[in-house]
C-alpha cells in the first residue's frame, strides 16, 4: 500500500464534544435489544401465543356451549319469572277446571278420580284416572309439564286441553284393557287397537 | 469527558457492557474508536456537518448492532464497516449516482499519485475532499479501503463499469490537482 493510503486509512482526529452528547442523548431510553436472544425466543413466543390461542378457543367453545344449552331453560325460567303470581294462579285454576271437567264428564258418565287435586304441590302427586275397563291409570303431572315445555307454551291451556281431550277420546273408545298402568302404554294400545279396527 | 478508569475492560467486556446498556462502557467504546471513525467520516463526507451527522448515526448503529458481532473479524474492522456503510447511505440520500456509459478512460497509474505520499495527511485529505462526492466515494472505497469494484458496485447500486470509470476520473482529477498544487509551490 502506498504511504498516502496508509495515512488516509489511519487518519484520526478527535470529534467535537457535542457529538457524544448527542449520541448519549439519542441512546437514552433506548434499550439495546439482543437480536440473537430475540430470535431464539421468537419461536417460544409464537408457540406460547398459539397455545394460549388454543386454550382461549377451547374455553370459549365451552362457555358458548353452556350458554347455548342453558339459554332455552333460562328463557323458560325467565318467562315463568315474568308471569305474575295472579296469572300463575289463574293458570293453575284453569288447569284444575279442565281436569275436573274430564273427571266429571257427564256425557260419557265415566268417573275419573282425582287424587289431592286441590293440593298446591301438585308435582309430587299422581293423577289417577279410570281406564276404559274401570282400571285405575296413574298420570304423572310430569307428563303434563313435559308436554307444556315441549310445546313451549305457557300457560299451557290450549295444549293441555287439546291433548287431554284427544287422550280421553282414545281411552274412552278403547275396549281392550291396558296391560300396563302407564298412560303412554294405554294410549299406545288404544291407538293400535284403533288402527286394527 | 474521558472515562477515567484504571481498569481497562477487555473487548468482550466492553461489548457485553454496551449490549446491557451500560453507559460507562458505551463511553469507553466511544473513546476508543471515536477519533478513528471520525477520520473515516471526514474522508467520506462532503463537509464537517455531514461528517458529524454520520459519526452520530454510526455510533448509535454500532451500539444497537453489537449483539450481531460474531467476532469473525476484528472489532475495529466491523465498526469501520458500519461507518462506511452509514457514510454511503448518507451519501446516497443526497446524491444520486447515475450509471455512466462505459468509456475507455485514460488509465492513470497509481504511481502517478505517489506524490501524495510526501504530503501531510491533512493536506492529502484536503485534496481528496476537493473531489466530487461520487469520485470521492469510489476513490476512498477502492484505493483506501481496498474494496473491489464488484463490492463498490453492490454497495453503491451501480455497475462495476461505472465504478471503474468513476475511479479513473477521480484519479485524473487528482492528478490535475496535484500538478496544479506543484505549480503553485514552484511559483512560490
Amino acid at each position: 500500500m502506498q504511504n498516502f493510503k496508509n495515512k488516509l486509512y489511519n487518519y484520526e482526529t478527535p470529534p467535537p464534544d457535542e457529538i457524544w452528547n448527542n449520541i448519549s442523548e439519542g441512546m437514552k431510553g433506548e434499550k439495546v435489544i439482543n437480536i440473537s436472544h430475540y430470535r431464539k425466543s421468537k419461536f417460544i413466543f409464537y408457540a406460547a401465543a398459539a397455545a394460549i390461542s388454543l386454550v382461549i378457543i377451547f374455553l370459549g367453545s365451552l362457555v358458548f356451549k353452556n350458554e347455548k344449552t342453558s339459554s332455552s331453560s333460562e328463557n323458560i325460567a325467565a318467562r315463568e319469572k315474568n308471569i305474575s303470581p295472579q296469572k300463575m294462579k289463574d293458570s293453575m285454576f284453569l288447569n284444575q277446571k279442565i281436569l275436573e271437567s274430564i273427571i266429571h264428564n257427564p256425557k260419557e258418565k265415566k268417573e275419573i278420580v282425582s287424587n289431592d287435586l286441590n293440593q298446591i304441590n301438585i308435582h309430587t302427586k299422581y293423577l289417577t284416572i279410570e281406564g276404559p275397563n274401570g282400571r285405575p291409570v296413574k298420570i304423572s303431572p310430569k307428563v303434563a309439564t313435559l308436554i307444556v315445555y315441549a310445546d313451549k307454551e305457557f300457560p299451557p291451556r290450549p295444549v293441555w286441553s287439546d291433548k287431554i281431550c284427544k287422550w280421553q277420546q282414545i281411552m274412552l273408545s278403547s275396549t281392550i284393557p291396558p296391560t300396563s298402568a302407564g298412560l303412554a302404554d294405554l294410549v299406545q294400545n288404544a291407538s293400535n287397537n284403533d288402527k286394527l279396527q | 469527558m474521558t472515562a477515567a478508569s484504571n481498569h481497562i475492560p477487555s473487548e468482550s467486556d466492553l461489548i457485553n457492557g454496551c449490549i446491557k446498556g451500560d453507559a460507562q462502557m458505551q463511553r469507553l467504546l466511544y473513546d476508543q474508536f471515536s477519533a478513528k471513525m471520525y477520520g473515516v467520516c471526514l474522508r467520506y463526507a462532503e463537509n464537517t456537518e455531514d461528517a458529524n451527522d454520520v459519526m452520530q448515526e454510526g455510533f448509535i448503529k454500532v451500539y444497537k448492532s453489537l449483539s450481531k458481532f460474531r467476532a469473525e473479524g476484528s472489532f475495529e474492522g466491523w465498526i469501520r464497516r458500519i461507518f462506511i456503510n452509514t457514510s454511503i447511505e448518507h451519501f446516497r440520500k443526497k446524491v444520486k449516482l447515475y450509471n455512466v456509459t462505459e468509456i475507455q478512460e485514460n488509465t492513470i497509474e497509481d504511481s502517478e499519485l505517489d506524490v501524495l505520499d510526501s504530503l501531510a495527511t491533512k493536506d492529502i485529505l484536503n485534496i481528496i475532499n476537493k473531489l466530487s462526492p461520487g469520485y470521492k466515494q469510489v476513490f476512498n472505497m477502492h484505493v483506501v479501503e481496498g474494496y473491489s469494484h464488484k463490492e463498490i458496485a453492490d454497495l453503491l447500486g451501480i455497475t462495476e463499469g461505472t465504478s471503474k470509470s468513476q475511479l479513473a476520473r477521480a484519479k485524473g482529477v487528482l492528478k490535475k490537482m496535484i500538478e496544479a498544487e506543484k505549480g503553485n509551490k514552484n511559483r512560490d
